[in-house]
């Protein structure tokens, strides 16, 4: 009896919990790819552009978790070369690209736990995309 | 000797009953498994497809006049729907039963009608778990930056 309660806490963990998670990860870089978007587009060159850039990832509606959560801990970065990033960058005439790391969005496991698996699953995403014209790149 | 032969027949009553009982549970919960499992997995489905038709939107060229715009509108639906903005007249929804009239498609709009973003979401669907229905309304919704070409009027035709 235990064992089958065992293995049927284990199906019901892989369709419910993982069923989750996949929803999770692809809510998750769909906003990446928006924000990061966003971001390039605000992008002009000035010091106002950089704060419009970071303004626009934090407007952004998208949603997590089945569309009800907000995301947090999101990092914004720019570059000029697509290669060393930066969140302050100085040189801001030649910034080219910007970077959107949504990276704290744990879905919390609900019946993998007790089967030994774990608390919660971390879903990380990041986009990248260009100026002029606005692509994503990454 | 009949005593034993009580005892073995009170035996398998049990094995009846607690196999009764742990069935009942089992089925029930596979029943749920199923469900939850088909709807999130229809779920993710409207996740990606409404995420693409968005992508579309964000980068094609927006053209103000109203025909064009209710034009770009229903490639929109397309793209989300069949994953690409003129399918062949045969062409199967990427998610079981989606029609385009279950897409909403909205733009926000500058002070000069300059496309600023554009919201993609689902209105109304309903996926049939077989056991239970779920219906869809206003998720999954994704915004997109608009950055495609912005062109005023109508297009010549």
């Amino acid at each position: 009896m235990s064992v089958s309660m065992f293995l049927l806490l284990a199906v019901v963990g892989m369709a419910f919990d993982l069923g989750r998670v996949y929803i999770a990860r692809n809510e998750a870089q769909i906003f990446a790819d928006a924000a990061s978007m966003a971001a390039a587009k605000q992008l002009d060159g000035t010091a106002a552009g950089l704060e419009r850039a970071r303004a626009a990832v934090t407007a952004l509606p998208d949603r997590w978790n089945l569309g009800t959560e907000e995301f947090k801990g999101v990092v914004v970065e720019f570059s000029a070369d697509g290669t060393q990033w930066d969140t302050q960058p100085k040189n801001l005439a030649t910034l080219r690209y910007a970077r959107v790391t949504a990276p704290d969005n744990p879905v919390e496991i609900m019946f993998l736990r007790a089967v030994g698996g774990p608390q919660s699953f971390t879903v990380p995403a990041r986009a990248v995309s260009s100026t002029n014209p606005v692509r994503l790149t990454e | 000797m009949r005593l034993e032969r009580g005892h073995g027949t009170r035996e398998k009553g049990h094995a009846m009953l607690e196999l009764a009982i742990s069935a009942g549970v089992m089925v029930s919960c596979l029943v749920g498994t199923f469900q939850f499992g088909y709807t999130f997995y229809t779920y993710n489905q409207l996740v990606t497809a409404v995420g693409n038709g968005a992508r579309y939107a964000a980068q094609r060229t927006y053209r103000s006049g109203s025909e064009d715009v209710e034009r770009g509108n229903a490639a929109i639906r397309n793209m989300v729907v069949y994953g690409d903005a003129q399918p062949a007249p045969e062409a199967a929804p990427v998610v079981p039963k989606l029609t385009p009239a279950e897409v909403e498609v909205r733009w926000d709009l500058g002070g000069d009608g300059t496309p600023l973003n554009v919201n993609v979401a689902i209105k109304g669907y309903t996926t049939d778990a077989i056991f239970r229905s779920f219906t869809f309304d206003g998720r999954p919704s994704v915004q997109f930056p608009y950055v495609g070409k912005y062109a005023a009027g109508e297009l010549e035709r």
